[in-house]
């Protein structure tokens, strides 16, 4: 919806730019960790809108809004360090530079890091189009004792340099007077172009003029310096897209300068390209910048002293993931108790009376109330875990650790065909599977994200838990905690030999690599954080929501049709059931009851225990509750809210007691399951209770994480794929156990 | 000799690329030319990748990576 309002708006831009009041397009482009989040949340703040970039799974945001009477539209490009054919992000941002001609520029340059910024700077004033810097983190430079000629700056490149405080906010005010200036003074935002050395000056130049003349419809399309450039270069990306590559004349043509190059210079053509870019970058940064000759020991390399340690590295970096494990989950539990608490208590109750007085069918009151209510309550119970989760992700993202624990864990991850940044995924995953998913986007490599969110599933998540307590509790009371212990390991052992055999299978041939910048410590601004926490939840309860909904109402007919039934075995869940049992029966549980209750746990896996004791345990007629008043239901939802409040801050700031992941059983709950037990203890034997506390734990995602997979990679591939892999290791390893377990006389 | 055989602390001189496409083509788009002067800094602990300073800014790369790159030592 709000994609073809954008589309249309920017046709009329194009069409009627001239005429009416033009809105101004600046497109923001910058290296990785040159603060150019921050900027733009300083500048655009709850006015962003962030969505995908077309077909690909890179985050795209964009705000409108007026500045002093000028309608602005910004457009975030994604970081990069320069505008190579080769990765996502770069072929992102020069399609939107080439093909949508922005009006403008800002590029935001960490001044701490002048000579590699520049690099990609240069890039850009290839291109053509008007270009203003903004030179940021412009204190932190001052700080170290770094002089910067902005003045000569300017003259050498021909744009306006802006000097900014991105966190402080300072400096953008500046910025966008100039961006809004821009039309007025043509001269000084139209880039100088830069000399590139005689050589490829006349080759650039030769090649210019073949394009004019013999290829003039490409005039329109391309900037002509920057299409001879590429042409030269063989962008692949670039040949691909005007197909003249295949053109011999043309071929033949640009070979004879390229040779003379290539001579000349000893190299191939896009070294020698990168070396010139480099040396104007270079030469740029040694006539403006004066550092101080004296170098104090940085705070980041005394940090990193400690935090890469040898012997202290990784028990730090362990220390720092439980930190984050135990803030992620504990601070969110009590929250998501409450949410839990309501939809199920008072707003249920509320929906029943309102229904009450229009006297509706019962099972119209069963499908708003146990559909569409808990259907919405089980949407929003995931919201504080993954505001927490993004918190702490982009906490450690924009302070610089997240490239020191992938640094640090990149060994044993590469190992398993992963990289090193998996590891926080893979970790959360066992709080919950949603966020670890959510967590995947820091990983640029697609490969890299594809693969950790497939074996994501295998971290035994929170979820899981009550089943085997429900079964440890009936079976193994002796050894609880060696038969918990044994299916979380056995959980990560089967993530390693997955792994493996996917990197030798569905991954194989493609080996990315591992070039990554380890950025200065620095504080991340708190507003950007919330910010970009809010966005993340808010993108999940309207996206994923609609479909999760969609699926517990689905779950509601399963249960509850045809309506009346007396029987589960009669319902379609039942019929499912009994559909299923026969396959389930090499596996030690070819029953309807199990087969059921297992199907239930598609849409969240406690719901097994939850559907099993529907099913054993059929309910003597509804326990008789006194209806609460509305002011009681009122004080209750305040009083519990304030509990929530309370829980989660202890629980963050006292001890790291270990809430999340104990199963909190109150008494009421105890004894309503002890019958449960009873009843399972006589449908199953020791070995085969063992079988299905293990297919639970890997027979598959449930629908939250597959809506958080289809949202990521804009396909519902890698979740057929989780699907269909888990199915099949869940039933052979349950076969293994029960059939190995009878062979061995434990049955 | 290559980038992977310094030891933490050695400067060298890098003098040849050895790798090609992509990853040649990333590494120098971060500064890793022929003529620039590296420093390895650290081994990560579990004794890959390594980390170095050029350009006057920190650089992981695994030591894969870093045997493809030509060096000479300076003293």
């Amino acid at each position: 919806m709000s994609k073809t309002i954008q589309q249309d708006e920017e046709i009329m831009h194009h069409a009627s730019g001239a005429a009416r009041q033009k809105t101004i397009t600046i497109a923001v482009a910058g290296n990785p960790n040159s603060g150019k989040s921050t900027l733009i949340n300083a500048i655009a703040g709850t006015r962003l809108y962030v969505g995908n970039w077309p077909g690909v799974t890179v985050e795209k945001k964009s705000a409108s809004f007026e500045y002093e009477g000028t309608a602005i539209k910004l457009v975030d490009l994604p970081g990069t360090y320069s505008l190579s054919p080769y990765t996502q992000e770069e072929i992102i941002a020069r399609d939107y530079l080439v093909h949508e001609k922005p009006d403008v520029i800002v590029n935001v340059v960490d001044a701490t890091n002048l000579e590699r910024n520049l690099y990609l700077t240069v890039q850009l004033l290839e291109l053509g189009i008007p270009v203003i810097i903004a030179l940021n983190i412009y204190d932190e430079a001052v700080s170290k004792g770094y002089k910067i000629d902005i003045r000569t700056m300017e003259d050498v490149l021909g744009v306006k340099v802006i000097p900014t405080v991105a966190t402080k906010k300072s400096g953008l005010d500046g910025l966008l007077k100039a961006v809004t200036n821009i039309s007025g003074s043509a001269s000084m935002h139209h880039p100088k172009k830069l000399n590139y050395g005689d050589d490829i000056e006349s080759a650039a130049a030769t090649v210019e003029k073949k394009i004019k003349s013999s290829y003039p419809q490409l005039l329109h399309k391309y900037p002509l310096r920057w299409l001879a450039f590429k042409l030269m270069e063989r962008d692949c990306h670039v040949m691909e897209e005007i197909d003249i590559g295949l053109d011999n004349s043309f071929a033949a043509f640009i070979a004879e300068p390229i040779t003379h190059l290539k001579k000349a210079h000893g190299e191939d053509i896009e070294s020698i390209m990168a070396d010139e870019r480099y040396a104007l970058a270079s030469g740029l940064s040694r006539e403006v910048l004066k550092r101080p000759e004296f170098r104090k020991m940085e705070i980041t390399e005394k940090i990193d002293k400690v935090v890469l340690n040898r012997f202290l590295g990784i028990p730090i970096f362990l220390a720092a993931m439980w930190v984050v494990f135990k803030l992620t989950f504990d601070f969110s539990a009590p929250f998501a108790d409450w949410i839990d608490a309501m939809t199920t208590g008072p707003f249920k109750r509320w929906a029943e009376a309102i229904l009450g007085f229009i006297n509706p069918p019962a099972w119209t009151v069963s499908l708003a109330t146990d559909g569409v209510i808990a259907g919405v309550g089980f949407v929003i119970v995931f919201v504080p875990v993954i505001f927490a989760m993004m918190f702490f992700i982009t906490f450690l993202e924009g302070s610089g650790y997240m490239a020191r624990a992938a640094f640090v864990m990149d060994r044993a991850m590469h190992a398993i065909g992963l990289h090193g940044k998996s590891f926080i995924p893979m970790l959360l995953g066992f709080g919950c599977n949603v966020p670890a998913v959510y967590a995947t986007r820091t990983l640029e490599n697609p490969r890299d994200k594809a693969l950790t969110s497939l074996l994501i599933p295998l971290m035994s998540c929170g979820a899981r838990l009550p089943v085997y307590v429900v079964f440890i509790g009936a079976f193994f009371t002796a050894c609880a905690g060696t038969v918990l212990w044994s299916l979380y390991v056995m959980g990560i052992a089967l993530a390693v030999l997955m792994g493996i055999i996917f990197k030798k299978t569905l991954f194989k041939g493609e080996s990315p690599m591992f070039i990554m910048e380890l950025p200065p410590y620095r504080m991340p601004s708190f507003r950007s954080l919330m910010i970009h926490t809010w966005e993340k939840g808010k993108h999940f309860l309207i996206k994923a929501g609609t479909y999760i909904l969609a699926v517990s109402i689905l779950v509601w007919f399963l249960l509850n049709l045809p309506w009346g039934v007396e029987n589960k075995k009669d319902s379609y869940l039942g019929k499912m059931g009994q559909v299923i049992a026969p396959v389930l029966e090499p596996i030690g549980f070819g029953n309807w009851e199990a087969a059921s209750s297992l199907v239930s746990g598609l849409i969240a896996k406690e719901i097994v225990v939850g559907t099993m004791g529907e099913i054993y345990v059929p309910k003597a007629g509804d326990k008789k509750k006194a209806q609460p008043a509305l002011t009681d239901d009122l004080k209750e939802i305040g009083a519990s809210f304030a509990g929530a409040i309370k829980d989660s801050a202890s629980n963050v700031f006292s001890t790291f007691g270990i809430a999340s992941l104990k199963s909190e059983e109150s008494a009421e709950e105890k004894e309503e399951r002890s019958p449960l037990r009873d009843t399972i203890k006589s449908k199953f034997t020791p070995l085969s209770a063992y079988a299905f506390i293990t297919f639970v734990l890997l027979y598959m995602p449930c629908v939250v994480v597959a809506i958080a997979m289809k949202q990521e990679f804009g396909t519902w591939k890698w979740f057929g794929i989780a699907f269909a892999y888990q199915m099949v290791l869940a039933w052979v390893v349950a076969f293994t156990i029960y059939q190995g377990g009878k062979l061995l006389g434990l049955g | 000799m290559n980038l992977a055989m310094l030891k933490p602390g050695e400067h060298g001189k890098i003098t040849k690329m050895g790798a090609v496409g992509p990853l040649k083509r990333r590494l120098m788009d971060m500064g890793v030319l022929v003529g620039e002067n590296v420093k390895v800094e650290k081994i990560a602990p579990l004794g890959d990748p390594i980390e170095v300073t050029i350009k006057n800014y920190n650089l992981s790369l695994r030591k894969k990576e870093a045997e493809g790159i030509e060096v000479e030592v300076v003293k």
